[in-house]
């Protein structure tokens, strides 16, 4: 809690111009009109992914499971960057597409998975899945040929850059959506996360329950990829980081997941300014030396 | 034997001709000696050189794949999923990021990119075995490292795109000089050791039995499987799940036993690419496109089979 109030308030201040003293025209502007939204939609895609990954995880039981080798988030992320490529119009932009997307990537998944053994088995489809995904979203770039890298970054990648008041709407529309979703599936994850086994002596059918599960968890990642992306690995990052501090429950999680976006986003802003980096980047490779890390450990 | 290698040689020129007489202009394979000046060097400077990259890297990959396959001992192997594919992506990206453009540096490059990609899955799989999801994630992250290192360069935006795909658009005669010696060297080496393939993908105490040193043969199968790789990503881009599709395929024709699987899975990964090409012409995406959805399929249906482990 404190680090997440410490990265708040750097993420606020810090750059150029570096707000810490003076209060100013320029200062007001630069706080409110850019810091203050890239930082709610950092909070936001951290938390909505930390949580989706939770979720995930929880219910298939693997920790490996994440909504970025489920195929939900390549799947969310193509169907906008393939929109974007081609400048099509939809109603409710960044949303509709997204969730179609999550829902057709995870739907693919969950069909093909039908049958199959083991959770290895289930993590390959997926990784099947997602960088078939991928392809259509290289193809729509490379066909489109968009000569914008922001496309090709952000929906690969994720970013958050040029972030302001008006992408942030979307956002908080997912938002409304999602929040009762996810309290209405947690009973369902706890249950799930003991066994099929007990799952069906509660009087749960595992197979609908994770499908119920998988679809608030595309309902979570649809909400951030329209304006931030898959940022990558979060899903994966958040839970970690909850149960190293020592509590993998939801808020816990999703709190991590937004403290981890907001310090690699205020990394990726200043470390090499006035090169920006994606902060997609950063998380996957905090990701990898946290999977270094880990391994070293088991 | 030979006759199913031949059969499936045939496939792969029908595949190349229909690869060389698709494309912007209506010019057939037949203006080759023909009369039309024009369609001539359209044919000859154009097509041609795009059909031949295509079919040596595609033999590269399949290549690659089948030997992977026998080293690492598992059915999921293949250049994208041990990080050897999208290792040699990011040396490749890198180096034209540090403005390298000649094909030989870029293939060093490549190459580079390709054994360290490797190198890290192999320190991250330690004795788990677990070789492919691992091998998911290291690629994940090797793709979005590439990524990062647009940021330095973003008018590469289109390029890299292609790279991460895979595509034959604009490769002439220069992409293939330093890629066909690879693709003979490689085929023929692999064809050569294909005994010592066999034994590798049996077990290792079966390969201790028989005399075989099991590390320094493994290490290098797996060297040459990267050196594989690396040429044929320096030359097209990744053209994902080539080196899976390519060894399962070939296996249904002509069996395990490696001194016919190693070249007919040449065949056809070089017939996968041209066929992937021929119809990405048509419908106008990248022939890296065809490869990796059509791929998609094929991991699906192996990772059934296997349980994921491989």
């Amino acid at each position: 809690m404190a680090v997440g109030v410490v990265a708040v308030l750097g993420s606020l201040a810090l750059g150029r111009p570096l707000v810490l003293f003076e209060w100013g025209e320029l200062e007001q502007v630069v706080v409110w009109q850019l810091r203050l939204p890239r930082l709610l939609l950092g909070v936001v895609a951290g938390a909505c992914l930390g949580t989706a990954g939770l979720l995930l995880q929880e219910s298939l039981r693997n920790p490996l499971a994440v909504p970025e080798l489920l195929g939900v988030s390549s799947g969310a992320a193509a169907a906008v960057g393939t929109c974007v490529a081609f400048g099509v119009a939809v109603p409710f932009a960044p949303l509709t597409p997204a969730l179609a997307g999550a829902a057709v990537g995870g739907g693919l998944t969950l069909l093909a998975v039908r049958g199959a053994t083991g959770p290895a088995a289930v993590l390959l489809i997926g990784a099947a899945v997602g960088s078939a995904c991928q392809a259509v979203l290289l193809a729509a770039t490379a066909v489109a040929d968009s000569r914008e890298q922001g496309v090709l970054v952000r929906y690969l990648l994720g970013s958050l850059t040029g972030t302001t008041w008006r992408t942030l709407a979307p956002v908080a529309a997912g938002l409304v959506l999602v929040v009762p979703a996810v309290v209405l599936v947690l009973p369902r994850v706890r249950v799930l996360r003991l066994g099929d086994d007990e799952a069906l002596s509660a009087g749960l059918r595992p197979g609908r329950a994770r499908l119920a599960v998988l679809g608030v968890a595309s309902l979570l990642v649809a909400a951030v990829v329209g304006p931030a992306g898959p940022v990558a690995w979060v899903g994966f990052f958040a839970p970690r980081l909850a149960a190293w501090l020592g509590r993998p429950s939801v808020p816990v999680t999703a709190l991590a997941g937004a403290v981890v976006v907001v310090v690699a986003d205020l990394v990726a802003r200043t470390a090499l300014y006035p090169v920006e980096l994606p902060v997609g980047g950063l998380t996957a490779l905090a990701a990898v030396a946290v999977g270094l890390l880990v391994r070293r450990r088991a | 034997m030979r006759w199913r290698l031949a059969g499936l040689a045939a496939v792969v020129v029908v595949c190349a001709l229909a690869q060389l007489s698709v494309g912007a202009t209506g010019a057939s394979p037949g203006a080759l000696f023909g009369a039309d000046e024009h369609a001539r060097m359209v044919v000859l400077e154009l097509r041609a050189p795009r059909v031949l990259v295509g079919l040596c890297a595609g033999a590269c990959l399949g290549i690659a794949g089948v030997v992977l396959q026998a080293a690492i001992r598992n059915q999921l192997a293949s250049p994208e999923i041990t990080g050897v594919g999208s290792g040699a992506v990011l040396g490749a990206v890198a180096a034209s990021v540090a403005g390298v453009a000649q094909p030989l540096p870029m293939a060093v490059a490549a190459l580079v990119g390709g054994v360290l990609g490797g190198g890290v899955l192999w320190v991250l799989v330690g004795g788990s075995g677990d070789v492919a999801v691992r091998g998911v994630v290291v690629s994940a992250v090797l793709v979005g490292t590439t990524l990062v290192l647009l940021t330095a360069r973003p008018q590469l935006a289109g390029a890299v795109s292609r790279w991460l795909l895979g595509s034959l658009a604009g490769r002439t005669w220069e992409h293939l000089a330093p890629l066909w010696p690879v693709a003979v060297v490689v085929l023929v080496a692999a064809v050569l050791l294909g005994g010592v393939l066999d034994v590798l993908a049996v077990d290792d105490d079966h390969a201790h039995g028989v005399g075989l040193a099991v590390v320094p043969w493994r290490s290098g199968v797996l060297l040459l499987a990267a050196v594989a790789t690396s040429a044929a990503v320096a030359a097209v881009g990744a053209t994902a799940f080539v080196g899976l599709l390519a060894p399962h395929l070939a296996r249904r024709f002509v069996g395990v036993a490696h001194r016919a699987a190693v070249p007919a899975s040449a065949l056809t990964g070089a017939g996968a690419v041209a066929a992937a090409d021929a119809v990405g012409q048509v419908v106008r995406v990248p022939a890296g496109a065809i490869t990796a959805l059509f791929g998609a399929v094929v991991l699906v249906v192996v990772a059934r089979r296997t349980g994921g482990i491989g």
